[in-house]
C-alpha cells in the first residue's frame, strides 16, 4: 500500500463504525506491512526479535517498541525531512533527548483526535467556551499537546475560548474574569491543560483566597501528571482541589491519557472515584504485559502498559509504554510508572553502575 | 503465620507485629516482622549489653567457637526442624529455585564449622587467646582485645544466610549484638538466634534480631544512638544516610553494592576445556540470580585460542539454557523485570547499530547474554541471569576498562594458568580487586574470607595495651620487691 492508500484507509476506518477484532487485527496488520517494508531501523528490530511480516498473524504478536527507543531509532516511513510535523517528547530524561515522532500527514491524527475527543469531552454540545492552560502551537510547535488544545478549541470552543497562559505562567488576572464571565452567563465552562499547571494555579488561587463556582455542565480535562513541574499529589487529593476551586463536580474531571508515540489519546468518564479506568476508541487496542516476554500478564494482575494505535502509522502502530497497569472490563487502569525495583541483593544495579561510573 | 525477630525480654504481645508478603509463585507466606517502640530499643539494647557483659565476655573464645559450631551441626542435619524450616521457607520468600537454596546452604554452613572458625580467628589474630586475656606481645608488653559492647548489623538483600558472616563475626569477638534482618529475607537470621538461645540458653540475652522499615528514621536513630560499632550492608545511599546519623565515635563498618566480574585465559578455551568452563562461568551467574556481591557483571574473554571468545558466549548461552532446567530462574516482581526489559532493550538498540555485537536469550527471558566484539569498559549486567561477554586481545586489556570503578570492585574469577593467576592478580589488586577465585567459585567464598579485603574480626576489636613501661614499673611495687 502507498501512503495516500494508507490514510484513506485510515480515515475510512476511524469514521467507520465496526469494532470488530477481525476489523483491527486485518488493518493492524496491513500496517505492520508497510511500516516493516518502509521503515529500516523497525524492520532491523523485528528481525532482531524474530517477526517479520510473514511470521506475525496476530496484531498482538506485532514486536512493540520501548518508548526509549523513539530516543535512539527514526522510526519514520516517510523521509524525516519531509515531514510535515514531528512531536517531540518533553526530554526531560536521557540527557535531554528527545524521542520523536515524524507525522507526514496531520489528517489521520486530527481525524482521530476529533472524533475521540466529541464522544468523550462533550458528548452533549457542539461547541463550549474553553480557557486553555497551555503555551499556543505556534509557541511550541514540536508538542502533540500543543496540537491537541489547538484542535480542541478550532473545532469544540467558542469564538470566545482563550489561551490563559503567559511566558510568566498563568494569566491570573484573565483566568479570574473569565471564570467570573461564566459564573454569571451560566454557560458551561472548560478548563483545559497539563495537571502540573493546574497544580501552580490553585496554589495562586489558594493564595489569594479566590475560587470559583462554575455553571453546571462546566468541565476539566487535565493530562500528563505532574513531570516534577509542581509538587506530587494523590489523585484524589488533586480531584477534591479541582471540584472545590472551580465547583466542577469531580465526575466532570476527564484525565486524558495521551503520548507524544501516539496519535490517539485515552480518557476516563470521570474522577469520581480513582484511579479512574480509561479507554480508547476503535482503532486503539491496549494489552498489560510482562515487559520480558512481552506475554499478557495473567488476568487481573498488573503489567506494564502496551498500546497498538492503528492511527500511528507512519511511525509504529505498537508500543511499550513505562507505565503499570492493569487490564479491567471496559479499559484498564493507570497505575504510575513501572521503573525502579527495589533492589534485592547486595550486587550493583545498573542505574546505580551508571551513577558510579559519572562519578 | 510466620514470627520473624527474636527479642529477648519482650513480651509477644507487648509488639507491634507488621506483616511482609511474599508470593514469588507457588504458595503466598506472610511473615511477622517486630515494630519496636522508642522505650522497647532502649530497654532491649540495655539488655543485651548488660547480658554480653555478664555472659559472653567471661566465655573463652573456644566455648563460643563450640557453641556456634553446635548451631551449624543443627543446620547441616537435614532431619532437624531448623533446617526443616529453613528449606520450607526460604524458596518461598525469596524465589529462589528450593534445590539451589538447599545445596547453597548446606555448601555455605559448611564454611562456618569449628575447623573453619577456629581458622577464621587464626587469620585474624596471631593468638585468639587475646580475646580471653592479655597475652604477651612480640613488641614488650601484653594487649587484650574487646569487642563492642553493642554491634548493630544492618543486613540487606535476599541471599539466604549472608547475615551469618557477621554474626558469627560478632559472637566470635563476644560483643553484645543487634540485627536488623532485611524486609527481603527477614528468616534466617531470626532462626539463627533462636536456635543458638536453645543450644546454650546462658547467652540467650546477648543478642536480638530486629526488624524497621527501611528509612524509618525514628527507629533507625533510636538503636544507630545505642551501638557503638555499626556493620552496615546496602547501597551508598542507604549506607550514606545512616553515616550522617551516626555519632562520630562510633565505628561504622560499611559493606557498599558491589561490582563482580571474570577473566578467562585462552588457556582455558581449548576444545576440550572450554565446555567445562563455560558450565562453570554460566553457573556463578546462575547462582542466586546474580543478587551477590561477587556475582559476575560481564566476562573479558582473551581471543587466540581455538575456541574464539564469540563460540565460548554461545556455550555460556547453552549452559545457561541447560541449568534454566534444573534451576529455574525466580520469578520477578513486574518492576524487575521492567528492570531486565530495559538493560535488553538498551541491549538491542546498541545491536542495531553495531554490527559485532550479538545477543543471545532466552524467548521466555529467563536468561540473555550480550557478546561484545571489543571491552571499551565494564559495564553492567541487567541481574538475573544477564551477563556480558566481551572479546579482548590479551586479558591485561581488562584493566583499563574496570580501573574507572575501583571503590566497586570486589571478585573476579578466574581461569588461567599459574604464572598468568599472579601476573594478572598483581594488577587486578591494584585496580581495586579484592578477591579473586576460580570460575564455578565466585558465589562460595572460602572460610575466613577477607570480606571487601578487610578483617572481619579485627576490624570489630580494640586492643588495651599493657606496655613493657607498666609491667617493669609495677616490679618495682611488688610486696616481694628487694
Amino acid at each position: 500500500m502507498t501512503q495516500d492508500e494508507i490514510v484513506k484507509a485510515l480515515l475510512a476506518f476511524i469514521a467507520d463504525e465496526d469494532e470488530s477484532d477481525d476489523a483491527f487485527n486485518e488493518m493492524a496488520l496491513a500496517l505492520f506491512a508497510y511500516q516493516v517494508a518502509h521503515n529500516e531501523p523497525y524492520k532491523r528490530f523485528c528481525r532482531q526479535r524474530g517477526r517479520t511480516a510473514r511470521t506475525v498473524r496476530r496484531w498482538q504478536d506485532i514486536p512493540a517498541v520501548p518508548i526509549s527507543a523513539f530516543k535512539d531509532l527514526t522510526l519514520s516511513c516517510c523521509d524525516p525531512d519531509e515531514a510535515a510535523r514531528v512531536f517531540m517528547t518533553s526530554g526531560t530524561t536521557q540527557e535531554g533527548v528527545r524521542g520523536k515522532s515524524f507525522h507526514p500527514t496531520l489528517e489521520v491524527y486530527d481525524a482521530s483526535m476529533i472524533a475521540n475527543f466529541r464522544d468523550r469531552f462533550v458528548p452533549d454540545l457542539d461547541r463550549i467556551r474553553m480557557g486553555i492552560l497551555f503555551p499556543d502551537e505556534l509557541a511550541m510547535r514540536n508538542s502533540s499537546l500543543a496540537h491537541y488544545l489547538a484542535l480542541a478549541k478550532e473545532h469544540f470552543g467558542t469564538p470566545d475560548s482563550h489561551y490563559l497562559l503567559t511566558d510568566d505562567g498563568v494569566d491570573q488576572l484573565r483566568l479570574l474574569t473569565e471564570l467570573a464571565l461564566a459564573e454569571t452567563s451560566g454557560e458551561p465552562y472548560a478548563l483545559l491543560g497539563a495537571s502540573y499547571s493546574f497544580v501552580h494555579l490553585m496554589d495562586e488561587m489558594a493564595a489569594m483566597g479566590e475560587s470559583a463556582a462554575l455553571p453546571e455542565g462546566s468541565r476539566i480535562l487535565d493530562t500528563g501528571g505532574f513531570k516534577g513541574q509542581s509538587r506530587e499529589l494523590e489523585p484524589d487529593e488533586f480531584y477534591n482541589r479541582l471540584s472545590s476551586f472551580f465547583g466542577v463536580p469531580r465526575e466532570s474531571c476527564i484525565n486524558m491519557y495521551g503520548m507524544t508515540e501516539l496519535s490517539t489519546q485515552f480518557y476516563d468518564w470521570g474522577n469520581e472515584t480513582c484511579p479512574s479506568v480509561k479507554s480508547g476508541p476503535h482503532w486503539i487496542r491496549t494489552r498489560a504485559v510482562n515487559p520480558l516476554t512481552g506475554e499478557d500478564v495473567p488476568e487481573g494482575e498488573v503489567g506494564v502498559l502496551a498500546h497498538c494505535d492503528l492511527a500511528h502509522f507512519n511511525i509504529v502502530t505498537t508500543i511499550l509504554t513505562e507505565d503499570a497497569g492493569v487490564e479491567v472490563e471496559d479499559g484498564f487502569l493507570l497505575l504510575g510508572r513501572a521503573d525502579g525495583a527495589e533492589a534485592q541483593g547486595c550486587s550493583m544495579a545498573v542505574a546505580e553502575f551508571l551513577k558510579a561510573a559519572g562519578g | 503465620m510466620i514470627w520473624a525477630g527474636y527479642l529477648p525480654g519482650i513480651a509477644d504481645d507487648a509488639v507491634d507485629w507488621q506483616t511482609l508478603s511474599f508470593d514469588r509463585g507457588g504458595s503466598p507466606v506472610e511473615i511477622s516482622v517486630p515494630s519496636l517502640s522508642q522505650e522497647q530499643i532502649a530497654a532491649l539494647s540495655d539488655r543485651v549489653r548488660a547480658a554480653a557483659r555478664e555472659k559472653l565476655k567471661t566465655l573463652p573464645v573456644t566455648r563460643i567457637v563450640n557453641i556456634v559450631d553446635a548451631a551449624i551441626a543443627r543446620l547441616l542435619d537435614r532431619n532437624d526442624p531448623y533446617r526443616q524450616r529453613m528449606e520450607e521457607l526460604l524458596p518461598v520468600i525469596t524465589g529462589y529455585d528450593a534445590e539451589m537454596v538447599r545445596l547453597g546452604l548446606t555448601e555455605y554452613l559448611k564454611t562456618f564449622r569449628k575447623p573453619q572458625l577456629t581458622r577464621f580467628l587464626a587469620e585474624d589474630f596471631p593468638n585468639p587467646a587475646c580475646l580471653d586475656d592479655f597475652q604477651p606481645l612480640a613488641k614488650g608488653g601484653f594487649a587484650k582485645a574487646h569487642g563492642p559492647d553493642l554491634l548493630l548489623h544492618v543486613w540487606a538483600g535476599n541471599v539466604p544466610g549472608l547475615p551469618l558472616w557477621s554474626f558469627v563475626s560478632g559472637l566470635l569477638v563476644k560483643a553484645g549484638a543487634i540485627g536488623k534482618v532485611p524486609s527481603a529475607e527477614p528468616l534466617f537470621a531470626s532462626l539463627f538466634a533462636q536456635l543458638l538461645a536453645e543450644i546454650e540458653p546462658e547467652i540467650a540475652d546477648c543478642f536480638a534480631v530486629v526488624w524497621w522499615k527501611g528509612g524509618d528514621p525514628d527507629s533507625e536513630m533510636a538503636f544507630l544512638k545505642e551501638a557503638d560499632t555499626v556493620i552496615a550492608y546496602g547501597g551508598n545511599e542507604a549506607l550514606t544516610a545512616l553515616r550522617q546519623n551516626l555519632p562520630v565515635t562510633t565505628r561504622f563498618l560499611a559493606h557498599g553494592h558491589k561490582v563482580s566480574f571474570g577473566l578467562v585465559s585462552k588457556n582455558a578455551l581449548d576444545t576440550k576445556k572450554a565446555p567445562e568452563t563455560a558450565r562453570k562461568v554460566a553457573w556463578d551467574i546462575v547462582r542466586y540470580d546474580q543478587q551477590g556481591c561477587y556475582s559476575p557483571h560481564m566476562f573479558f574473554v582473551e581471543r587466540g585460542a581455538r575456541v574464539s571468545p564469540r563460540d565460548f558466549a554461545r556455550y555460556v548461552a547453552s549452559e545457561l539454557a541447560a541449568f534454566q532446567h534444573r534451576f529455574p530462574n525466580r520469578a520477578l516482581s513486574i518492576a524487575e523485570a521492567g528492570d531486565v526489559a530495559a538493560w535488553r532493550q538498551a541491549e538491542e538498540m546498541r545491536l542495531l547499530s553495531n554490527a559485532g555485537s550479538e545477543l543471545m536469550s532466552d524467548p521466555d527471558g529467563a536468561w540473555s547474554v550480550v557478546y561484545d566484539d571489543s571491552a571499551e569498559t565494564l559495564a553492567p549486567s541487567g541481574l538475573n541471569r544477564t551477563i556480558r561477554i566481551a572479546a579482548v586481545d590479551t586479558l591485561e586489556d581488562a584493566i583499563p576498562a574496570i580501573s574507572p570503578f575501583k571503590p566497586f570492585l570486589q571478585t573476579v574469577g578466574i581461569a588461567a594458568a599459574p604464572e598468568e593467576l599472579f601476573s594478572h592478580s598483581a594488577l587486578l589488586g591494584e585496580a581495586g580487586v579484592t578477591r579473586i577465585s576460580a570460575l564455578g567459585r565466585m558465589t562460595a567464598p572460602e572460610a575466613g574470607w577477607h570480606h571487601d579485603g578487610r578483617f572481619s574480626l579485627l576490624d570489630l576489636v580494640t586492643l588495651t595495651e599493657i606496655e613493657a613501661t607498666a609491667e617493669t614499673a609495677a616490679e618495682s611495687l611488688a610486696p616481694y620487691a628487694d
